[in-house]
């Protein structure tokens, strides 16, 4: 039995359970199998058609993805100190940052791919963990934010994340391709190991986050209002 | 199914339970867990963050020393590119570069690594190796296409040192390389620079290191490096030369054409040696200064390092005195002439007739076999004392009639009035005489003061009387009348003469009786012969009868 960790102003009922909104499976008695979607009744622990563990929502949904975008955080740090790549012509060794590796190419004049590296290497990382950091927020000091809007932040947040690994790919095929020693050779920084992780960590991060939180907060002072005035 | 009383805050499943189409759990007993407050999950980004701090911490504990070189330009040396290397092995990287604030040279901040912690010692060189063409030959022709990097050259001295000051040419011989540097002194550029050979007997035995010119002594400053084991060469008495190019000299035996190596020839070089006959003298410390002179013969010249200076003080002219002319003792020279003091006369001004005229002589001990060092100047010193109170005199003489040149000559002169040596302008005088040309002049110029005192107009008065009567004399008549009877009388003579000339009856007679008188002496001699034999002839016989003989036989006992 592992629930959300309870929100501080979710109404409970009598014997201090937590109440879910009405109309969602969780008030209706039913869990829902992550794996082969079977609704069954949560205190039977593990799914009568798979067998998978059954949990209401999803477990430690929170920590984990507050834990998760914390790592990520750090090592986004040395992502973008350390050098993403390195240029060696005739001899010559040139590192890059990603940042570095943006104005670099805005001064050769690649104005679309500099922006692309930018909105995929930089714009979208921090963009998921300020997002992720706030729905987090959100759901643990149930803020009276549009339900709607941020299921719809969550939404984006989780599709757009996978595009941040352009630039380890961009990295990845360079190194491959280039390898004239002596005339010219590119060898991947210890920033392309720290950004890979970065964005394998925030879509981890996405993928622990449980939108259904969010409308479990339905029941905020607000809407007991609204519900008691009828 | 029966629900398990947990921890108060954990929630249980919602009241409201639809019957289960499945009876699974009814038999099964619920597994209690207890939930932890903190998820597991929060070791990950522990571990991340621990992790990276550990990363820090190892690259801070491992890095190396960062130090900072002073250069005169930033030329070939880019931040964050340029290496630092040793032997060709990378030992660091150049981090900084930035300009000094007066803007006469830039300092560069590198990063070494660790291990290279050791080779940071008092006397480390740091140079940029770039592409260079010199008279050595052509190198660093690698670096146009890898790029320019920095050279280390570990020193032997002190470790812990963090600044240094880069050198804008590789050195010219390696730092704690085993040797013996030397300064070279000379007025004279020449055709000197640094890397020039020095040579023994024409073999190279070192480098001359840096050359400098020092306005302040107006002298060419050089570095010189003699290598082990060739240092040993090098003592006290040790001369150096300048053996550039080649030397020519034309003289009654011939042409002699002298040179050193071919690289002295074309760019220069220093030869080292002793001069003839001399031996060596005292080993050398590290960073004694030697003069350079400019050829051999100058070395031959002045082969001698420490010299005494005296100042002698004439009243006569000096004119033909230049400076190198010679002081001699009795013909053997024992120095020479420096300088005339002209400081030092004008101080005392051109007045009056008892203005000296100051000269700079050198005595130099080598020459007189006393040791070329210290102890023989003191040695020359007492030598001239003493001399001075026994008669010691310098004076000028001439050496050359035809150029009029003079030196200064040392001599004991017995007449020479009492004198003691002085101090003239820092330097001890010795008293002089006047020269043995002045002396003819003031003899001559007695002489013609006698002359002049000389009563020649009554002499000349009487001198025309005397010839008067002479005159007078031998106009008169008795004088006129001698040559005639002088002929009379010879002609008596003659007649005289022919009687006992050869074939007069004189002669004739004379000669007969001296042939008896020949005669006469032959029997003379005759008798006197017999008397000696027998002096009894006159009276006896002259016949001598035999000695009287016993018969033989008879007689007898």
């Amino acid at each position: 039995m592992s629930e959300a960790t309870a929100p501080v102003a979710l109404p409970v009922g009598d014997d201090a359970r937590p109440v879910f909104p009405d109309g969602t499976a969780a008030a209706a008695g039913f869990a829902c199998c992550h794996v082969c979607r079977k609704l069954a009744p949560p205190q039977l622990e593990d799914c009568p058609r798979c067998g998978a563990h059954l949990h209401v929502r999803k477990p430690e949904s929170l920590q984990r993805t507050a834990a998760l975008l914390a790592t990520a955080a750090v090592l986004y740090i040395p992502a973008n100190v350390f050098p993403i790549m390195t240029t060696t012509q005739l001899g010559v060794a040139e590192p890059s940052t990603i940042l570095g590796g943006v104005v670099l190419l805005m001064e050769h004049g690649s104005w679309a791919v500099a922006s692309i590296i930018f909105v995929a290497s930089v714009l979208v990382p921090i963009g998921k963990l300020m997002s992720l950091t706030w729905l987090c927020y959100s759901v643990w000091s149930v803020h009276p934010t549009s339900h709607y809007e941020r299921t719809v932040l969550y939404r984006v947040t989780e599709w757009v994340g996978r595009w941040s690994m352009t630039d380890v790919f961009v990295v990845a095929i360079l190194v491959a391709l280039i390898q004239l020693r002596g005339v010219m050779q590119i060898e991947a920084g210890p920033a392309a190991i720290a950004f890979g992780a970065v964005v394998i960590l925030t879509m981890l991060a996405a993928e622990a986050f449980d939108p259904r939180l969010i409308w479990d907060q339905l029941y905020t002072e607000g809407d007991l209002q609204e519900e008691m005035l009828g | 199914m029966a629900d398990e009383p947990t921890d108060a805050p954990e929630p249980e499943e919602p009241a409201p339970n639809p019957s289960r189409s499945e009876p699974t759990a009814a038999a099964a007993p619920a597994r209690v867990r207890q939930r932890r407050r903190i998820s597991r999950v929060w070791l990950i980004p522990i571990v991340a963050v621990l992790l990276g701090a550990w990363m820090v911490v190892t690259a801070l504990r491992d890095r190396g020393p960062e130090i900072s070189i002073v250069f005169p330009s930033a030329e070939g040396i880019e931040a964050g590119e340029t290496k630092i290397r040793v032997l060709n092995v990378e030992v660091g990287v150049v981090e900084q570069v930035r300009l000094v604030g007066d803007l006469e040279s830039v300092v560069v901040t590198a990063r070494l690594d660790k291990d290279a912690t050791r080779l940071l010692r008092e006397d480390t060189q740091f140079w940029v190796v770039t592409a260079r063409i010199g008279t050595r030959g052509i190198s660093g022709l690698g670096t146009l296409l890898y790029g320019g990097y920095i050279e280390l050259a570990p020193g032997t001295g002190r470790r812990g040192r963090r600044s240094f000051v880069g050198l804008a040419e590789p050195p010219v011989t390696p730092a704690g390389a085993p040797g013996l540097h030397l300064t070279l002194q000379s007025d004279r550029a020449g055709s000197i620079g640094t890397g020039d050979p020095i040579l023994y007997k024409s073999y190279p035995v070192g480098r001359i290191e840096s050359a400098r010119f020092d306005p302040e002594t107006q002298q060419m400053q050089y570095r010189a490096f003699i290598e082990a084991p060739y240092d040993e060469l090098v003592t006290s008495v040790t001369r150096f030369w300048n053996t550039s190019g080649i030397s020519l000299e034309l003289s009654a035996d011939g042409i002699q054409i002298d040179t050193g190596s071919l690289e002295s020839m074309i760019f220069g070089g220093v030869a080292m040696g002793l001069p003839e006959g001399m031996k060596p003298g005292d080993p050398v410390t590290p960073g004694e200064t030697f003069a350079l002179y400019n050829d051999y013969a100058s070395v031959l010249a002045r082969p001698y390092r420490f010299s005494k200076e005296y100042v002698v003080r004439f009243g006569e002219s000096v004119r033909g005195v230049r400076p190198g002319a010679p002081v001699e003792y009795r013909g053997i020279p024992v120095g020479h002439v420096e300088r005339l003091l002209i400081e030092e006369l004008a101080k005392e001004g051109l007045h009056g007739e008892s203005t000296e005229i100051p000269l700079l002589i050198r005595l130099e001990p080598g020459r007189l076999e006393l040791s070329d060092s210290e102890r023989g100047l003191d040695r020359i010193a007492q030598v001239i004392e003493n001399g001075v109170s026994n008669g010691l005199r310098a004076t000028l003489e001439t050496g050359n009639l035809i150029t009029g040149s003079q030196y200064v000559a040392i001599d004991f002169h017995e007449t020479a009035p009492e004198a003691s040596m002085g101090r003239f302008a820092g330097r001890p005088t010795i008293p002089t005489s006047p020269s043995g040309l002045a002396g003819i002049q003031q003899q001559i110029v007695t002489l013609l003061e006698q002359l002049n005192e000389l009563p020649l107009e009554g002499a000349v008065v009487e001198a025309t009387d005397t010839l008067e009567a002479l005159r007078t004399l031998v106009g008169s008549r008795d004088v006129q009348e001698l040559p005639g009877s002088v002929e009379a009388t010879l002609a008596d003579l003659r007649a005289a003469l022919s009687s006992v000339s050869a074939g007069s009856p004189l002669q004739q007679q004379l000669g007969t009786a001296v042939n008896e008188l020949d005669q006469t002496l032959v029997s003379l001699r005759s008798l006197l012969e017999t008397l000696e034999s027998q002096p009894n002839a006159l009276l006896f016989n002259r016949r001598l009868s035999a000695d009287p003989r016993p018969p033989a036989g008879l007689g007898g006992p």
